[in-house]
């Protein structure tokens, strides 16, 4: 049994060249190939994910940009719907102002119109009743009296008719 | 019934006596075992690389893949980082030699070659270069032994350190080889007297014997998949603890 101990340097050699030739064999013929092929898939994978992450930045960005335009567009008819509207307001205060000048001047004219004809007709209505007058009292006194003193009494009759 | 000669004669290398031109060739039955295992190895894996490589094979394809990240991945990188690359090959060979060696065991008739401490210790001395190799190719000669020293280590603790360190390297290389030889051993030793116990019992009485059997055998069972379990273990044990070895030398403190 105490053989069990007793190292065999002959077998440890051979075991040692064993195991170092079956090491390059292996590397050779077994592992080599299929660590290389790991490694190309691997790096192959590593690849396309930096490719990936590159795309997915890139479309991260134009979005952005589009949303910036978008923004920026938004903003722009904003704008410029706030100036349509201030100058729709503004037109809309004009033609009100145009409006309420050309019915003044008319409410004025249509008003020195009527003056004019007011005092065309009071005249008118003066003269007749001046003559009305005249005729009533030539009739109503029969008698004559003289120019003057009929002038007189129209005058006086006119005045008293204005008071009136 | 000799029990001692009968363990040593199941347990025990033997020497084939093949002896060319005066010098002994040490043709014995773990070396023979050894031989006819790396045999295999080589062919079987060489086979399933070509297939892996033409595509041919899906289910040994990925059982070979699964087994290099395994090694990769569970021993090599986390141990030994991004430099244990270019060494993932020897530790691929050595887990999957040991592991080979000690089911071979299990085989009626082939011998467990990891049970001889001269195999073990090959395989030790082998890792043992390696170690080295990984100190010297990433820090040479003087950053290698500088690594023995423990950095912040004041002046006068450095003559009693470095040996210190240098013999625990030494001794951690070679309790890879005890540790190996001493689980398989064990392991087959157990085995063979769970068997002797019908045999023991029997002589004294055959109808013992015939008692002993079920309960004999049971045992055995149970050890035989106990035994598989270990030779398991101890492979990844030995593959893990050179790894870790290596990058204590690498990463040194």
């Amino acid at each position: 049994m105490e053989d069990l101990l007793k190292p065999d340097f002959g077998v440890l050699v051979l075991t040692v060249c064993n195991f170092l030739l079956l090491v390059y064999l292996l590397k050779k013929f077994a592992w080599g190939p299929v660590i290389g092929a790991l490694e190309k898939r691997e790096y192959q994978i590593e690849s396309d994910k930096q490719t990936a992450q590159k795309a997915r930045v890139d479309a991260e960005a134009l979005k952005k940009e589009l949303d910036d335009r978008l923004a920026q567009i938004s903003s722009e008819a904003a704008q410029k719907m706030a100036q349509a509207v201030a100058a729709g307001q503004a037109q809309k205060d004009q033609l009100l102002a145009e409006a309420n000048a050309q019915a003044q001047r008319l409410l004025a004219q249509a008003k020195a119109q009527i003056e004019a004809e007011k005092n065309k007709a009071l005249a008118d209505v003066r003269g007749e009743i001046a003559n009305i007058s005249l005729l009533a009292a030539s009739r109503v006194l029969e008698r004559q009296v003289k120019d003057s003193t009929a002038q007189q009494i129209v005058d006086q009759v006119l005045k008293e008719v204005e008071a009136k | 019934m000799d029990v001692a000669e009968t363990i040593s004669h199941h347990i025990l290398d033997h020497d084939w006596g093949v002896v060319l031109g005066g010098v002994r060739i040490p043709v014995t039955t773990h070396s023979v075992t050894i031989f006819a295992v790396s045999v295999l190895l080589v062919l079987g894996l060489a086979w399933a690389a070509r297939k892996h490589t033409s595509r041919g094979g899906k289910l040994v394809s990925v059982l070979l893949e699964e087994y290099v990240s395994f090694i990769r991945g569970g021993i090599v990188l986390p141990n030994m980082g991004v430099e244990g690359r270019s060494m993932l090959p020897y530790f691929c060979t050595l887990f999957l030699f040991i592991l080979s060696v000690n089911l071979a065991g299990m085989i009626p008739e082939m011998k467990t070659a990891t049970s001889n401490i001269s195999v073990t210790a090959a395989l030790a001395l082998c890792s043992g270069g390696i170690i080295l190799f990984s100190g010297l190719k990433y820090h040479g000669l003087w950053g290698f032994l500088k690594g023995f020293v423990p950095s912040g280590t004041p002046g006068w603790l450095v003559p009693l350190i470095f040996p210190l360190e240098v013999v625990s390297m030494v001794i951690k290389v070679c309790v890879l080889a005890i540790r190996l030889f001493a689980n398989m051993l064990s392991g087959h030793m157990v085995l063979i007297c769970l068997l002797l116990i019908i045999f023991i019992v029997g002589e004294m009485s055959k109808a013992a014997g015939a008692g002993a059997l079920l309960p004999a055998m049971g045992l055995e069972i149970f050890m035989t998949c106990l035994e598989l379990l270990v030779a398991f273990l101890q492979a990844y044990v030995f593959t893990l603890l050179t790894a870790i070895f290596a990058g204590s030398v690498i990463h040194t403190h």
